[in-house]
């Protein structure tokens, strides 16, 4: 009885976890179980249907017009009130149809909660017929690949060797078709780099940082005049579908969208929206061909989905490791480097280190990984992500580390200095034997807890194509459709890893409060 | 050894030094005494440039200093090695133990390789009677301990002037008393050396030499018999 109560003290934390999982697990699937989708009689009684796009992806689908003062604009704009209308009249009432922002990749996450439906070039697949009710096809696309006006790239045959610089760079809407398309394709010798954005995979093609990038044939033909200097290699390929998504649980409002598109074809409407925004090529007669000629993908059991997802997990986990272990090291060395000068520096050093510490620390991290990564191509500095990633991060940290050491700093009693200064030292020797070391002693539990945090604010670099532990989570979830499940594995796999951190942290705050 | 010429110091309008004038002959001790507010470790510290002063000269240990000196770091190291300063708080570095305390300075300023420092150090803390305790950390150590310690690293760089400022007062008697005979052993050896102090035992055991501070003039100086004996 006695071990037993001597152990408890040892598993307690570690039972706290579990509980603390279990917690999140079930708020999850509660969030899930519990919310009910709007159903057609909701939509109705709303006089309004929400519609979720991202205008991040920009036209001909959804974007903000600069000549109307940024309103929306775009096909799927347009047809959006068309659907809304239609459904309106046959139910003898007015529908409106609103837009809601959300990001692409998780669009169909929105369904049920702050959205009706998806319309957002969002392509009909077997997984999406599996997941979500996806209405007929309303647009018929095709995969077009795109390179810089001067390259020698002819068609895609030509990514089947590598090129100069090794495997070709191709950038693609991640979770899209062309995704799906470039990294199942055989024998390319291509390294696929997935963007949030469809038009940061054209900026980098132009910047030179991308060799291509693959988009939709309408998005392509849409872009041409902007950016002049690329150009399409080839013909069109992998043709499919673009489909409006709704949930499983509103079988009657999928069936309304359907009846309107089907409307919308019959007397022309659609036509001529298609012949306004210049995207009715002939391969639109498709669509008056089924959604049903693709069958849903099969459902995987649990263990098959862990089995074939948990590799990956792991290597993007390490992904996260990496990136932490390589920039905080260097935002300690450079934040380090601040406090001190802002200090002991010489005075005109300091209102430039002030600048720079209120800059850094007043703007979003993921604005810094942006502008590292999109805006330096731009002036001759194209970095790798990974790169720009561990610099974007350092630089971010540095400028909370300097505020922590600047603390540590002021708290080595000034007699510190004196004493070394009065033995011969010159500030230097004295700063970096005697009064750094010791500040750096009592930094060390918030700069350790500034490690966790940024272990977890790694995943904001997936804005910048890096494939660390939450994108892959996120990719993963929408293509198995296992979202809660994967969700708590990732948990876990970030509390494992930052567990070791946390007890280290703890360690040395008990080693300061046992000193006198 | 030390020559104080007319040194001036005003500090937020007020004067902390007037007009004083100071001479410490080679193996000489001298003692400032005075009330407190009377500039005693304000002319301390103006000795090895710790602090500035407004005009007049100070010729140390073949150093000359003037107004501005304390602004031009690289002239101070040469000065500071040969002038050693104990402070009333003995300020030894918490993250070293009592011997590296002692090894850092030969080490860093001087390059003296470590098996050399570790000796020198090594048999200064035990001149000052701290043999034993080369490892331990000065958190662990006592008040006066620590002082005896501090005074151990100041000789580690063989200063020619040893400045005390105010060595026994933050110690209480018993303490105070192991700080003082390592003092006294120092002047019988004939180290040059000013001592700042309110500390009649120490002052009576210790110095040859009185000077007496008031309101940052020079009240008084003469033999410590003929200053205390009154």
């Amino acid at each position: 009885m006695e071990g037993a109560a001597g152990r408890e003290p040892g598993t307690t934390p570690r039972k706290r976890v579990v509980i603390a999982l279990a917690f999140a697990v079930a708020i999850a699937l509660g969030f899930v179980s519990c919310s009910e989708s709007a159903e057609l009689d909701a939509v109705i009684a709303r006089g309004e249907i929400v519609w979720a796009a991202d205008q991040e992806g920009g036209g001909p689908h959804v974007y903000p017009d600069p000549e109307r003062g940024g309103r929306l604009a775009g096909f799927e704009v347009e047809l959006a009130e068309l659907l809304a209308d239609e459904i309106g009249r046959k139910h003898g009432c007015t529908v409106r149809a609103r837009f809601q922002q959300g990001q692409w990749d998780r669009l169909p996450l929105l369904l049920g909660r702050s959205a009706d439906c998806v319309i957002n070039g969002i392509e009909l697949t077997p997984e999406r017929r599996r997941d979500y009710r996806c209405s007929r096809a309303y647009y018929a696309y095709a995969l077009q690949l795109i390179v810089g006006r001067d390259s020698s790239i002819r068609s895609l045959d030509d990514l089947a060797r590598p090129g100069p610089r090794g495997d070709w760079k191709v950038g693609v809407l991640t979770g899209s078709a062309a995704e799906i398309a470039i990294r199942g394709r055989q024998g390319l010798a291509v390294e696929c780099i997935g963007y949030d954005g469809t038009i940061d995979a054209m900026e980098q093609v132009a910047g030179r940082v991308l060799d291509a990038t693959v988009q939709d044939d309408c998005i392509a033909t849409f872009y041409a005049d902007r950016f002049a200097g690329l150009r399409p290699a080839g013909r069109p390929f992998d043709g499919g579908f673009y489909t409006i998504l709704t949930a499983r649980d509103t079988p009657r409002l999928s069936e309304a969208i359907d009846e309107a598109i089907s409307a919308l074809l019959s007397d022309g409407r659609l036509k001529r929206l298609y012949d306004r925004w210049d995207m009715a090529g002939r391969q639109q007669e498709l669509l008056l061909r089924s959604a049903g000629e693709i069958p849903p993908a099969p459902r995987s059991t649990l263990a098959e989905v862990i089995a074939s997802t948990l590799p990956m997990l792991l290597k993007s986990a390490g992904m996260t490791v990496l990136l932490s272990c390589l920039s905080m090291p260097l935002a300690i060395a450079i934040g380090l480097s601040i406090a001190v000068g802002r200090l002991y520096g010489p005075a005109w050093l300091r209102p430039g280190l002030v600048l720079f510490v209120e800059l850094v620390r007043g703007t979003p991290l993921m604005l810094q990984l942006y502008a590292i990564f999109f805006l330096l191509p731009k002036v001759g500095l194209a970095l790798p992500a990974i790169v720009a990633a561990v610099a974007g991060l350092a630089i971010n940290y540095s400028a909370y580390e300097s505020e922590i050491y600047r603390a540590g700093l002021k708290a080595v009693p000034g007699g510190q200095l004196e004493a070394a200064l009065s033995l011969g030292m010159t500030k230097w020797q004295a700063l970096s034997r005697v009064v750094v070391p010791q500040a750096v002693r009592l930094v060390l539990p918030p700069v350790t807890s500034d490690f966790i945090a940024l272990f977890k604010d790694t995943s904001v670099c997936s804005v910048i194509t890096v494939m660390e532990l939450t994108k892959r989570y996120s990719v993963l979830a929408l293509t198995t459709g296992r979202i809660v499940e994967l969700a708590a594995i990732t948990a876990m796999l970030y509390l494992l890893m930052s567990w070791p951190l946390s007890i280290l942290s703890r360690r040395f705050e008990h080693g300061r409060e046992a000193q006198p | 050894m030390i020559s104080v010429r007319s040194v001036r110091k005003l500090r937020g309008g007020v004067t902390a030094l007037a007009d004083v004038d100071l001479e410490v002959r080679e193996g000489q001790v001298t003692a400032i005494v005075g009330p407190s507010g009377g500039g005693k470790s304000t002319l301390l510290r103006c000795l090895n440039a710790l602090e500035p002063f407004d005009s007049g000269e100070i010729r140390i240990a073949g150093h000359v200093l003037s107004p501005g000196t304390a602004r031009r770091a690289g002239d101070l190291v040469g000065l500071r090695r040969d002038v050693g300063m104990v402070f009333q708080q003995f300020n030894l570095f918490p993250h070293l133990s009592a011997i590296e305390n002692v090894m850092l300075a030969p080490r860093v300023v001087l390059g003296r390789p470590r098996a050399d420092a570790a000796e020198l150090a090594a048999s200064l803390l035990s001149r000052v009677g701290m043999r034993g305790f080369e490892s331990a950390r000065p958190a662990t150590l006592s008040g006066g301990q620590q002082q005896r310690v501090a005074i151990a690293r100041a000789l580690a760089m063989g200063p020619r002037v040893m400045l005390f400022d105010e060595p026994t007062s933050a110690l209480d008697p018993a303490m105070s008393r192991e700080v003082v005979e390592v003092i006294v052993e120092l002047a019988g050896s004939g180290q040059t050396m000013v001592v700042v102090s309110h500390d009649h035992a120490l002052v009576a055991r210790a110095a040859g030499h009185v000077v007496e501070l008031e309101a940052g003039r020079v009240s008084r100086q003469g033999p410590v018999a003929e200053i205390l004996g009154r």
